[in-house]
């Protein structure tokens, strides 16, 4: 991406609303990265793990999960903490949350801050903003790791909006404008056995590898019940999905969809 | 640390082989001896007793033992510090001996035992060297029993960690070693000095000691040992069994058990019967695994047995590096903990090495233990005040002290736990009955008063060692120890008394990280914020936190910041803690008389043994509970991620120490194919920025918890515990919830 005007010095005092800092992240981008995570977020996906990134959550929650305010120089002082692992590991600072796209003057402040020290960034996004949201954002973000959550069916009710609470249409054509802007994209689509592992989703998935050639890649999550506790540790009820958590065989026959369709690039995070 | 193989196998009352059968007589026939030679001179002394205990301590072959060389040592002998330094004589067996109705001992054994016992009393080395304390060394250090009673310091008697010169041993053979002793016959003109005259003796006893396990080798239908066996008496070793077989008799003769960049001295070997045709790759590797195997099984020591390879300075390094690949696939492979390999790296060595150890590590064998020359080098060179030419022969022994290879003692005589001496600092009463906040107006007042602390006892444990090195050297000139290394044939002179290149000595030093965490809470609650008052934390410790005032406070006092988050408030003092106790032990050094004298930050388990005589401390730490590991954070209190812990880490000076040993726990998903470059990068990432060193455990989740709830299912479980490595089942319930309790990096 090119760099917009980026000539006056990053705005280190602009503050926005976290939850938590995390080092050494090993699954958020390439290499080693330090990921802010955003509070708050649109989405209310069935299989949520991160709840406490939500907005509102009852004030007994734990200490570690209430929102807190940070700067962009406070971020800043942590974040280049860790340059010489990204360094080393081809990684950076990556933005996530909830949404981080719905702070986007916060978000841009970090993402410029980080860039111009020489720190790589990435940005971990369901796409649900307003269009000038991403405009903002995109010129400092050196990859968007985008998810992709659900595929509805023509005529039938809208899965995704089930599954998440939005309809996918402009979210979708968000991801449509940035990649038609040059954006470095890794598309990636968490599977929820029986949820949204549906034939219609797995083709879907397949499409965006042929109908965008210049995705940085496809991975796919498979569902974890890690951020099962976290809901009561927040003391909120547990989400009623009935699911479990992907077998080998399971796994291996998504993966075999997409051999089947000549697409090795699609694979496991 | 005593062997307590052979201690079981006396009280078993297993019989030795003729013409030993009978409980103690060998005991008994080596106080004859060393009583008819007491004030002889200590070579012949020496020799003369070896003489009797090296046939008898080297017992047979068994069936299936690739190399012959197994050791039982006897409750009265000589060694460096295998059962204590020196002339030793095991009181507590025995007496189980003479108080177990199955000892078929009559009257006369009896009264004769007794009369031993009588005689060794004050005639062991370990009670010379306690009799030669000064009044000021004993008000320091008034007990040795340290597991048992509660103390800021205490002695250790042994001279661990030496290391012999195999490359010297191996090139010139037993026949050759013993030629070139004549050709220097010491002072005395014409006639062999004593030392040269009594090691020749011993030399000729172990070319005996190789026919007769030549002879059980070919008993046992084991050819090619038995082969091996009569070279070695002969003449050089010119093959890699024969070598190794060579290293290993000489090695248990000498009661050393780390053994130095073994790379160096059988890569020529390994080479040589490759290119020959002699073995193949799978051969070697096979030849390796029965050593390991062998070292584990006939010389169960976790906290010893040291091999090292890789690193700057091997004169072949390509030679050295095939080497060092098989030594590290052998350890992944046999998967036991033992033998403790340890790999050193730099940044222009094979990178097949590396890769090769992450291997091994990622299936959780512990080993090999990593070392970064780039660091260590310079570090070794400022600390020892030597050269960077001579550091690069430095050699991590034990649970992780340096010396140079053969060339350096760097035993540990010594224990001091910082957390008792803050303790102590904080509960000293004031003779006008000043409250601490009255004693301590400001944070430097009591850091004074503590650091002072430090250096009065580590100048009484300085004085300690060099006695130790004294009596050390007054009982016995340990001729094998001193014909292989460096400078004593040079100088005539034993290891101890003057041969040795140079005369280091170490301490180990635990508790490190709480008393840095201490003093951190104390500092910003009482003289930052003056949210409490001094004499109410010290009330809250010595109250273990029970009151409901008390258990507020340590709320606060754990809040504060903790070393292994990245925080420099917490870091800067770990830094501060360190850097004094390390300036007080180099600067105690040369004032004792020593080349070299270091604080050595490791960890043998005294962490939790110490803790459960240290009281509550003002980091947060209950009474009784372990102290953190080494340099390591307090377990799970460094909570930033990964990358925290290792950059607080790096603020810990590593030029002022001889070792310090950095424990990590990794989950096994991180070296998985998909994550093990972006973990590589990490260590990687880490090293370059200045790590010194990493030993790694790599667990599963749960993993732990599972092997304490059905440990017969986990036997294979490997952990690092400090500077050494353990089956997790094996631990105590402390050390496996100390374990537990470390934070898994994932």
């Amino acid at each position: 991406m090119t760099a917009s005007a980026d000539s006056t010095s990053p705005d280190l005092a602009l503050a926005g609303a976290i939850f938590d800092v995390q080092r050494c992240a090993f699954h958020d981008g390439p290499g080693l990265r330090t990921t802010v995570f955003l509070k708050g977020c649109p989405l209310r996906c069935a299989w949520c793990h991160n709840p406490e990134s939500w907005s509102r959550i009852p004030p007994e929650a734990a200490p570690a999960f209430r929102e807190r305010r940070a700067t962009v120089g406070e971020l800043m002082a942590i974040v280049r903490k860790d340059r010489h692992y990204y360094d080393a590991s081809g990684g950076g600072l990556t933005l996530s949350g909830g949404e981080p796209a719905r702070q986007p003057r916060f978000a841009a402040g970090l993402l410029r801050a980080a860039r111009a020290e020489g720190i790589r960034t990435a940005l971990d996004t369901c796409g649900c903003a307003p269009p000038s949201a991403f405009a903002l954002l995109a010129p400092h973000v050196n990859l968007f790791l985008w998810d992709y959550k659900a595929t509805d069916t023509a005529g039938a009710p809208s899965l995704h909006r089930e599954l998440t609470g939005r309809d996918p249409g402009p979210l979708l054509d968000n991801f449509r404008r940035l990649y038609a802007g040059g954006a470095d994209i890794l598309l990636r689509c968490p599977l929820i056995p029986t949820i949204n592992d549906t034939p219609a989703h797995l083709e879907a998935i397949a499409g965006f590898a042929r109908d965008y050639p210049r995705l940085a890649g496809i991975e796919i999550i498979p569902y974890h019940a890690g951020g099962l506790s976290k809901y009561d540790r927040l003391g909120l009820p547990r989400p009623a999905l009935k699911t479990r958590q992907p077998d080998e065989r399971t796994k291996a026959r998504w993966l075999e969809f997409f051999q089947a369709r000549n697409l090795p690039g699609i694979t496991l995070a | 640390m005593v062997n307590e193989h052979n201690i079981a196998a006396a009280l078993r009352l297993e019989p030795r082989p003729a013409p030993w059968e009978k409980p103690l007589s060998l005991e008994l026939a080596l106080t004859d001896c060393y009583k008819t030679l007491r004030d002889a001179r200590p070579a012949a002394r020496e020799a003369a007793f070896l003489r009797i205990q090296l046939p008898a301590m080297m017992t047979p072959m068994r069936d299936g033992d690739v190399f012959a060389g197994r050791v039982r040592y006897p409750l009265v002998g000589l060694s460096p510090e295998l059962m204590g330094v020196g002339y030793y004589c095991l009181e507590k067996p025995i007496r189980e001996i003479l108080a177990n109705p199955a000892a078929a001992l009559d009257d006369t054994a009896r009264a004769r035992i007794g009369d031993m016992l009588a005689f060794w009393k004050n005639e062991t080395t370990h009670a010379k060297i306690r009799a030669a304390y000064p009044d000021d060394v004993r008000r320091v250090l008034p007990e040795d029993d340290w597991p048992r009673h509660p103390g800021a310091a205490f002695p250790l008697y042994r001279m661990a960690g030496i290391t012999l010169d195999n490359e010297k041993l191996l090139r010139l053979g037993l026949p050759g070693l013993a030629a070139r002793l004549r050709e220097k016959p010491g002072q005395s003109a014409g006639q062999p000095a004593p030392l040269v005259e009594n090691t020749l003796a011993v030399l000729e006893l172990l070319a005996d000691l190789s026919r007769r396990y030549a002879a059980e080798a070919r008993a046992l239908g084991q050819a090619e040992t038995a082969a091996a066996l009569d070279a070695i008496a002969l003449r050089e070793p010119r093959t890699l069994r024969e070598a190794i077989q060579l290293f290993w008799l000489v090695t248990l003769a000498a009661g050393v058990c780390n053994y130095g960049r073994m790379d160096v001295w059988l890569g020529p070997f390994l080479a040589r019967d490759l290119d020959s045709g002699a073995l193949t790759r799978d051969a070697a590797l096979s030849l390796l695994r029965a050593l390991w195997r062998h070292i584990a099984d006939s010389h169960d020591n976790m906290f010893n047995n040291r091999i090292c390879v890789g690193g700057l300075g091997r004169p072949d390094e390509a030679c050295a590096d095939q080497f060092a690949l098989l030594a590290i696939e052998a350890t992944r492979t046999v998967a036991l903990n033992q033998p403790q390999l340890s790999l050193r790296f730099h940044r222009r060595q094979n990178p097949a090495l590396m890769q090769a150890a992450l291997a091994s590590i990622g299936e959780g064998r512990t080993f090999p233990i990593l070392y970064n020359d780039d660091v260590n080098i310079p570090a070794v060179a400022a600390a020892f005040n030597i050269s960077r030419d001579e550091a690069l022969s430095y050699f991590p022994y034990g649970c992780g002290e340096y010396i140079l290879d053969h060339a350096s003692t760097g035993t540990p005589n010594g224990l001091i736990n910082l957390l008792k001496i803050l303790e102590d600092t904080l509960n000293q009463p004031a003779p006008d009955g000043a409250t601490p906040d009255e004693r301590f107006p400001t944070f430097e007042t009591l850091w004074n008063a503590y650091a002072a602390q430090v250096e009065t006892t580590v100048a009484a444990l300085a004085r300690q060692e060099k006695i130790t090195y004294e009596g050390a050297g007054a009982a016995a000139p340990f001729l094998l120890i001193s014909a292989l290394f460096d400078d004593c044939a040079a100088r005539g002179q034993p290891v101890f008394s003057g041969g040795a290149r140079r005369l280091g000595g170490t301490l180990e030093s635990y508790g490190n990280t709480n008393t840095a965490d201490s003093l951190t809470a104390i500092r910003r609650l009482v003289y930052r914020e003056r949210s409490c008052t001094l004499g109410e934390i010290v009330r809250a410790c010595r109250d273990n936190f029970a009151s409901p005032d008390s258990a507020r406070l340590r709320r606060r006092l754990l809040d504060a910041p903790k070393f292994g988050n990245d925080d420099d408030e917490a870091d800067s003092l770990a830094a501060r803690v360190h850097e004094q106790a390390c300036a007080a032990a180099r600067d105690a050094g040369p004032r004792a008389g020593f080349d070299h004298y270091h604080l050595v930050i490791i960890n043998n388990g005294a962490n939790t043994v110490l803790g459960a005589h240290t009281a509550a401390s003002p980091d947060g730490r209950a009474a009784g509970e372990p102290m953190a590991n080494a340099i390591n954070p307090s377990p799970g209190l460094d909570r930033n991620g990964t990358t925290a812990f290792l950059n607080s880490l790096l603020k810990i000076r590593p030029d002022i120490h001889a070792g310090s040993v950095q424990n990590m726990k990794f989950a096994r998903s991180l070296f998985s194919p998909a994550s093990l470059p972006k973990t590589a990068a990490l260590l990687s990432a880490w090293f370059d920025a200045g790590g010194t060193q990493a030993m790694i455990t790599v667990v599963n989740r749960g993993d732990l918890e599972a092997a304490m709830r059905e440990p017969e299912k986990w036997g294979h479980l490997i952990v690092r515990v400090g500077g050494f490595s353990m089956r997790f089942v094996e631990l105590s319930r402390d050390t496996q919830l100390e374990i537990i309790g470390r934070t898994l990096n994932e």
